[in-house]
């Protein structure tokens, strides 16, 4: 009796099962259910840590990941400009710091702070002429600049820090908005122009279509070189940010300010979900990619993990990210 | 400057000459570039830099990036301390092993699931930093056997060290295969054009793999012979090697482009950074020349390997036609 009915049903009506379902899913259906899967484990996670929702473990969260944040935001230009891994926007974030912190000491914080935004645009704005104008590789000429900036700090600064003549950290940094740390204020101000540049303004289009194809944008019209100028001065004027308020927290600069800042951002960036080969992303997902890998740091301190452990865990999980994202195209 | 620009296999051989004739010339009849004790301080950074540089090298020449080169550095000298205390030969094949299954699984990752090598190997990277900051408790360790740390130091002819020796070896064996073998032609037409590689018949998946692990094992292989050689491990790695390995292998000309780079070229790139940071440091100039100058270099470098550089100079000079030059 049972095989005569089955005999009646068609087979696809048949097979209809859950594991089928999951079988007949496509590789982005299956990746979107695996993600949700993962942020709901975090959530869970996060929420059954004690301490997790306390004032001081959010605030530590929010301020840490507000200066690497910065960077990220950045980096997510530059790499959805079709332009893989800046490696010297934490030479800009040490230089900058060292840039304020030296022009506030001579005439005050309301010329040092344009200062050094101008100083960290200027020096992305060089790279983007390299890389948009002349088509350098962009790994080779961040990581001659990186190393450039390392080297002319050296002899400025006898290899010790800047330390600002007048505390800065009381009356700026230590304010809070909406119970919120001042930076991570000053972060989210930074994450909503990078997003609104990206989805309102004819500069963002250009991004997304440059990071696409060079030479289809090329086609088009565009000036690609103009748009990798643009994304390579706002990536150095965001990290220039993070510099100023790592100088005006700590009330000095130096060199070791932005240093692994590259890494942690990249990280982000593509925990986030912003494609690597471009013209795919947006800054809300780093903003994502940031705050989980802070969540997990934040779960794995609360629980009693050592410091060695939280990197080990922090890159698994990177990698676990990493490999539900969509196959390159080669 | 045609030699610079256009030839990727003499660029090398000659700004190495260049960067030699100079300070030789800037240290006329002084001894302190042309020196035992400058060459002998050349090979040592030729030893730490160099074997990292071969393999993110191959890396580069088939178009892609090992980004997990320093934490498999640190990683592995981290294992053969910690196990090669009692039998260095079993520390240093561990650390060796655990270079090799870093790049194997890299290697295969990518290759399966069509992923970027970037984003692997950063994956990879901060694993294996992790690995060593678990297995060192976050401390650097001292090496206790302390014969085998001189014997490692220990000079031949003047200048050479068992560990100068191995990296040469390497070298030479990496060189003769690359020229003589199917190896080093299938390496340059991954490069090249992976489509075309496939459709000719070559196993890019299996060139993938291979030089992944290649380039685990060689910077496994530098690592723990640096660490041996200075006594102790640390799990940031006894010495930054990312950047300069980068840079030696793009000044010996291999091209991030992918299809360009021979071993020889990439020794000529090692010896040419070393010769910077050896020789300005001979004639007494502050680190920071060193590191100015590398960059400069560098920069000079990208900027002759720039697809644009040509048009912008026509459009510059009012040569050629402006419509193919927006």
């Amino acid at each position: 009796m049972r095989k005569a009915i089955l005999r009646l049903v068609p087979p696809a009506m048949g097979s209809i099962t859950p594991l089928n379902r999951f079988r007949r899913l496509d590789g982005s259906q299956i990746r979107a259910i695996l993600h949700a899967v993962f942020i709901l484990a975090l959530m869970i996670a996060a929420l059954a840590t004690p301490g997790f929702l306390s004032g001081p473990a959010l605030q530590s969260l929010l301020t840490t990941i507000s200066f690497i944040g910065c960077v990220a935001v950045g980096m997510t230009l530059v790499t959805i400009s079709g332009n893989i891994l800046a490696l010297s926007l934490g030479a800009t974030v040490g230089a900058s710091a060292l840039v304020v912190i030296a022009a506030s000491n001579r005439s005050g914080l309301a010329e040092a702070i344009p200062l050094a935004l101008m100083f960290g645009s200027m020096v992305g704005a060089v790279q983007g002429a390299l890389i948009g104008c002349l088509r350098a590789n962009p790994i080779i000429v961040t990581i001659a600049t990186s190393v450039l900036i390392y080297g002319a700090a050296q002899p400025i600064t006898g290899n010790a820090a800047f330390y600002a003549v007048y505390p800065t950290s009381d009356s700026l940094l230590n304010a809070r908005l909406l119970g919120m740390p001042i930076e991570f204020v000053v972060f989210v101000a930074i994450l909503l122009i990078c997003q609104f540049l990206l989805s309102f303004t004819v500069f963002g289009r250009n991004v997304f279509m440059v990071g696409d194809s060079f030479n289809a944008a090329r086609a088009a019209g565009l000036r690609p070189w103009a748009t990798i100028i643009g994304a390579y001065s706002c990536a150095g004027a965001f990290s220039a940010i993070a510099g100023i308020m790592l100088a005006l927290r700590y009330g000095r600069a130096s060199m070791e300010f932005g240093l692994g800042y590259d890494y942690s951002a990249i990280a982000a960036v593509l925990v986030g979900g912003t494609a690597i080969s471009g013209g795919q992303g947006s800054a809300i997902r780093t903003f994502a990619g940031m705050m989980i890998i802070g969540i997990v740091q934040v779960v794995l301190l609360l629980q009693g993990f050592r410091q060695e452990w939280q990197y080990l865990i922090t890159g698994v999980i990177v990698l676990g990210v990493v490999l539900l994202s969509p196959p390159a195209g080669r | 400057m045609r030699l610079l620009s256009h030839n990727q296999h003499t660029r090398p051989v000659v700004l190495l000459a260049t960067v030699f004739a100079c300070f030789a010339l800037f240290d006329f009849n002084q001894g302190r570039f042309l020196s035992i004790a400058t060459l002998t301080s050349e090979l040592d950074t030729f030893c730490t830099i160099g074997l990292v540089a071969l393999g993110l090298g191959a890396t580069m020449v088939i178009g892609e990036f090992d980004l997990s080169v320093p934490g498999v550095f640190g990683m592995a000298g981290c294992i053969a301390v910690l196990s090669g205390v009692e039998h260095p030969a079993m520390g240093f094949l561990l650390a060796v092993l655990a270079g090799l299954s870093a790049g194997i699984i890299q290697g295969l990752l990518i290759h399966r699931l069509r992923l970027t090598s970037i984003g692997v190997t950063l994956g990879g990277l901060l694993i294996t930093v992790g690995v060593a900051y678990v297995l060192t408790d976050s401390a650097s360790i001292p090496y206790d056997n302390l014969d085998v740390a001189l014997a490692m130091n220990d000079q031949y002819a003047g200048v050479f060290t068992s560990r100068t020796l191995m990296t040469i070896a390497v070298f030479a064996i990496v060189a003769v295969l690359a020229s003589i073998t199917r190896i080093g032609r299938d390496v340059v037409a991954t490069g090249s054009d992976r489509n075309a590689a496939l459709v000719a018949g070559v196993n890019v998946g299996g060139i993938l793999v291979g030089i992944f692990a290649f380039s685990g094992a060689l910077s496994a292989m530098s690592g723990a012979l640096l660490s041996y050689s200075l006594a102790s491990a640390s799990p940031a790695g006894l010495s930054d090697v990312l950047v300069p390995a980068a840079t030696a292998a793009i000044i010996g000309g291999v091209s991030l482009g992918g299809g360009t780079g021979r071993p020889l070229g990439i020794a000529a790139g090692v010896l040419t950074l070393a010769a910077f940071r050896s020789g300005f440091s001979a004639i007494g100039a502050e680190p920071w020349v060193s590191d100015i100058t590398t960059s400069v270099a560098l920069l000079f470098v990208s900027v002759l390997d720039a697809p644009a550089l040509a048009g912008r100079f026509r459009r510059l000079m009012h040569l050629g036609d402006p419509a193919d030059l927006k």
